[in-house]
């Protein structure tokens, strides 16, 4: 007897039911009717219907998990942030510092300034790819034609 | 190839393959489980309200799980629901093939009877263990009952059954 056939489950059913085992039950005619009951459905049509109608629900959601990333990338990336700025001004407060005691004031001035909107660009830049990479959909994500 | 958990994955991300894939596996045995739990009525919709689930709670699908456990437990839950609302008169599947040969059109029917006559927690427990080969264990996590309980149901079904097969044949 095939091992995994559906009789052959009844049958190991039986063997470790203490009370099956007392009472011998006609396992074969209750299979043999039990597999007269062959579904009158076409699964793969079913699941073609069901891929369509759920596609636009898979979309809906990848985005609404896509903007959820983008958030949380965008919300932890920046808690370091008063850090840094705060380090930033006291790094240019000494570099002021030290050019001033060389250069003319505006001079050290002027090319303090400079340095700080650079890194105010830098900054920008930097947190606007954030999101931007965040958002960028990773290679095991694809569609498939309808 | 992917496991199942790892296609639940993929589904987070919007992957379309992945559901493609997952339907592809799981369309016989959810689609049969489904029509013998409801005696083939509303086979389509409880399958796609399955499904959708599926989909909208694959974030929160425990990886350390087996997939085809989870979607069943949520078949049995869609189709608990649909047992509770009013049945309609027992009645050939809808889409019963007109040119089926009337013995196995008979066969079918009797069949679809006989676990009919089951009360639901046997019914299911033939339908999970008998149709879809799942491991007792399984089938006690799927319907969030002991093991012991499951073997006594799946007693009390085979008892009734080999009851109702007997008085057939009288």
């Amino acid at each position: 007897m095939d091992r995994d056939s559906p009789l052959a489950r009844l049958t190991a059913h039986t063997a470790d039911c203490a009370e099956c085992e007392k009472t011998p039950l006609p396992l074969e005619r209750i299979a043999a009717v039990l597999e007269a009951t062959v579904p009158a459905i076409d699964a793969a049509a079913l699941s073609r219907q069901t891929f369509v109608q759920l596609r636009s629900e898979l979309q809906r959601q990848s985005l609404a998990v896509g903007w959820r990333r983008i958030a949380i990338g965008v919300l932890l990336s920046l808690l370091p942030l008063p850090l840094v700025l705060a380090y930033n001004a006291y790094l240019l407060h000494a570099v002021y510092d030290l050019l001033s005691s060389l250069l003319p004031a505006a001079v050290a001035a002027y090319l303090v300034l400079s340095y700080a909107a650079f890194l105010l660009l830098l900054f920008a830049t930097t947190y606007a790819a954030i999101p931007l990479l965040m958002a960028h959909r990773p290679v095991g994500s694809r569609s498939v034609p309808a | 190839m992917a496991s199942d958990e790892n296609l639940v994955g993929r589904l987070v991300d919007g992957d379309e393959l992945a559901l493609r894939e997952l339907l592809r596996r799981y369309e016989r045995p959810l689609s049969h489980f489904i029509y013998r739990h409801t005696g083939g009525r509303d086979v389509e919709d409880l399958y796609q309200e399955t499904w959708l689930r599926v989909v909208r709670h694959a974030a929160r699908f425990d990886r350390n799980r087996r997939f085809s456990t989870w979607l069943f437990q949520i078949a049995v839950n869609l189709c608990r629901d649909w047992h509770r609302r009013p049945p309609p008169d027992p009645a050939l599947p809808p889409d019963s093939a007109a040119n089926d040969t009337r013995p196995a059109v008979e066969a079918r029917v009797d069949a679809l009877r006989l676990l009919s006559t089951l009360p639901e927690p046997q019914r299911e427990v033939v339908l999970l263990r008998y149709y879809q080969d799942l491991t007792e264990d399984e089938v006690a996590q799927i319907l969030d009952c002991p093991k012991g309980t499951v073997k006594s149901r799946l007693h009390n079904a085979l008892a009734r059954l080999a009851a109702a097969v007997r008085g057939q044949e009288q």
